[in-house]
């Protein structure tokens, strides 16, 4: 049965509040390692960069996010090779990035941002110039963070989940199996 | 305004609604909010919980940049800027540090000790009080001082006042007064029951010393001292700057700036703070026992003043040292205490949310308490609106835990642990103010409430 799917996180329920604090989360968690961002706002000396966006509707609003396709129109656009897929996760390899925004044409959901690159609390120059270098921006499921995502495990309003279809997938079936052997028709 | 809500980045979530103490943030859900002054006790929870940042793809290039000369922040604060903020007031510091005519005193309150390291890569809760000490020098302040010795010097007035109302019959139970967000809630909500606060002024407050007192030991002209307070706390500025505050004869604190300030300036001087060597505070108004330390805990005042009112009462040295009978962070939490003869029975509210409760009791006759510990912020005052401010909530419980622990490792690590045995305490009261509650004490150290400005019309 196992085909392989990859895992994405979406908005699941409509109590989003808009407060932010999923891509705040996003944010942190993203940059302690590299740019010293710790505990504390105080620690950070870089622009808020997020790989998931507030989107707004009339009555409404909800994060969206990479749905780490499987033949993802972003990889596939990639002029510099900068994006692969690396253990079922839509990865951007920022180093490699050019900036020439191919995949933000080709993302069907907006899910990619271009933002400023920073190492070590400080943005990051061009080679030949003194302009801060940019790269796509995209959901990674926080590869390697304890605990999963951390827009999930922050919502203060458990809206956002970790899908695993093929899961999912199993357990519907079997409500929809259990549900069939009590219509008595079988 | 001391407190704001910044509406061009609000994006009106209304999570700050759901922390704050007094009803006081108003609005439509998905619209920018805003805040009712008439209610707000700007104890700063609101900035704490605020995640609504300045965002370059929603708001732009160049924004941040506006937003933060708008919010008369220095230059080289590179953080991100939240809809919720206070007003910053380093520039009146900077102005006074750069006077070469003034003499620029500073104090600090218990609680910035354990958050301010935070804002400089520290884990959470570290106990960074002489490292504090050696910024503040580095930074200029002709003298640096302790609010925590002014914590002692709290507790040699409240609790000699708590004795002569238990002894000689005066308002019970008797109220802490050191919040002043509590105490501007109890003007604004429950004026009728004023005589139960505390005459004490808060430990900032009682700053009134530094230009009487310390003027004199030093011979320095009052009239060009500048007096700067760093607090936990962002209701600090409006107490500082009450009409009754300047029984000096001066405003008695000129500016009162806030834990997370204190980091900008320290940066802003391009000081390397993790990299500063241990430093004493400047004698003998910077000199504190453990008791005044704890004032940053819920419970801390309650301890201390038993620590201290024990002794006074008995004679007696107290047993344990460590009462750990107050400790905790129950939001209400009571306790009996067999002080001498005395049974005495106090309470501790943390969480002013939580307080409507006790005081309608109180007014039904059904509150049977001779003191009572109020402070407004979740914790006390380490988990206060100026503190340094976490970047993900589920950090909150454990920077709470950590900067209450820290707090009590330094107590235990102090030399002297109660407030009566400081020996600068002992000698403010030989030299100058001779007894509690006396005549210099009343005039310096106590004050009047819903007076002027803070007397509310219900």
């Amino acid at each position: 049965m196992n085909n392989n799917l990859s895992s994405f996180v979406v908005a699941c329920n409509d109590q989003c509040t808009g407060c932010r604090a999923c891509e705040v989360a996003c944010f942190t968690v993203h940059n302690q390692k590299d740019n010293k961002v710790a505990h504390t706002v105080g620690t950070v000396e870089i622009p808020v960069t997020p790989r998931l966006y507030l989107t707004r509707l009339d009555e409404s609003c909800l994060p969206v996010q990479c749905k780490q396709c499987e033949d993802a129109p972003c990889l596939n656009s990639c002029s510099a090779k900068a994006i692969a897929r690396v253990d079922g996760v839509v990865y951007v390899n920022e180093d490699l990035c050019i900036g020439c925004k191919n995949c933000m044409m080709a993302c069907p959901f907006g899910a990619m941002e271009m933002l400023p690159i920073a190492k070590k609390g400080q943005a990051v120059k061009q080679i030949g110039s003194d302009e801060i270098r940019k790269s796509a921006y995209k959901c990674d499921l926080c590869i390697g963070l304890e605990g999963g995502p951390a827009c999930v495990s922050t919502c203060p309003h458990d809206v956002l989940k970790l899908v695993n279809l093929e899961e999912d997938g199993k357990e519907k079936k079997i409500k929809a199996a259990v549900a069939l052997t009590l219509t008595g028709n079988l | 305004m001391i407190i704001n809500i910044d509406k061009d980045i609000c994006t009106g979530c209304r999570e700050c609604a759901e922390v704050c103490p007094a009803s006081a943030i108003e609005g439509e859900k998905g619209k920018p909010q805003e805040i009712n002054y008439d209610k707000c006790v700007m104890c700063g929870q609101c900035i704490q919980k605020c995640k609504s940042y300045v965002s370059l793809i929603d708001h732009g290039v160049g924004v941040y940049e506006a937003k933060r000369a708008e919010r008369n922040l220095p230059a080289s604060v590179k953080e991100p800027l939240f809809a919720a903020y206070s007003n910053c007031n380093l520039d009146k510091v900077k102005a006074a540090l750069a006077d070469k005519d003034t003499i620029t005193v500073v104090q600090c309150a218990p609680a910035v000790r354990v958050g301010i390291a935070e804002d400089f890569g520290g884990e959470l809760g570290t106990v960074a009080a002489r490292k504090m000490a050696a910024a503040l020098r580095k930074i200029g302040f002709d003298r640096v001082y302790d609010t925590n010795f002014e914590a002692d010097l709290t507790i040699m007035e409240e609790g000699t006042e708590l004795i002569k109302r238990v002894t000689e019959g005066g308002t019970l139970p008797m109220f802490t007064s050191c919040c002043p967000a509590w105490v501007s809630y109890l003007e604004r909500n429950y004026p009728e029951l004023k005589e139960h606060l505390s005459t004490c002024k808060s430990p900032q407050q009682m700053g009134s010393i530094f230009k009487t007192y310390g003027a004199e030991i030093d011979q320095f002209d009052p009239a060009k001292m500048f007096v700067v307070s760093v607090m936990p706390c962002t209701c600090k500025e409006f107490e500082c700057n009450r009409e009754e505050m300047n029984s000096s004869g001066y405003q008695d604190v000129d500016v009162a700036i806030t834990t997370r300030e204190l980091a900008y300036l320290i940066k802003d001087m391009d000081i390397d703070f993790n990299a500063l060597p241990d430093e004493d505070f400047d004698q003998p108004l910077g000199l504190y026992s453990g008791a005044g330390t704890i004032f940053g805990v819920t419970g801390g005042v309650m301890e201390a003043a038993i620590r201290t009112g024990y002794e006074l009462i008995t004679g007696k040295p107290i047993p344990a040292v460590d009462v750990s009978a107050v400790r905790g962070s129950d939001i209400f939490r009571t306790a009996t205490l067999q002080v001498g003869d005395i049974e005495l029975k106090v309470g501790i509210v943390t969480g002013l949310k939580n307080v409507a409760p006790v005081l309608e009791a109180l007014k039904a006759g059904k509150l049977d308490l001779h003191f009572i510990e109020v402070m407004t912020c979740p914790v006390g005052c380490v988990s206060g609106g100026g503190q340094p401010k976490l970047l993900l909530d589920s950090e909150r419980d454990a920077a709470y835990q950590a900067r209450t622990k820290g707090t009590y490792a330094h107590d235990a690590e102090l030399p002297i642990r109660k407030s009566h045995e400081n020996p600068a305490i002992k000698k403010i009261y030989d030299e100058y103010l001779l007894e509690p509650n006396g005549e210099k004490s009343h005039h310096l150290l106590h004050t009047k409430y819903c007076t002027g400005e803070n007397n509310f019309k219900k």
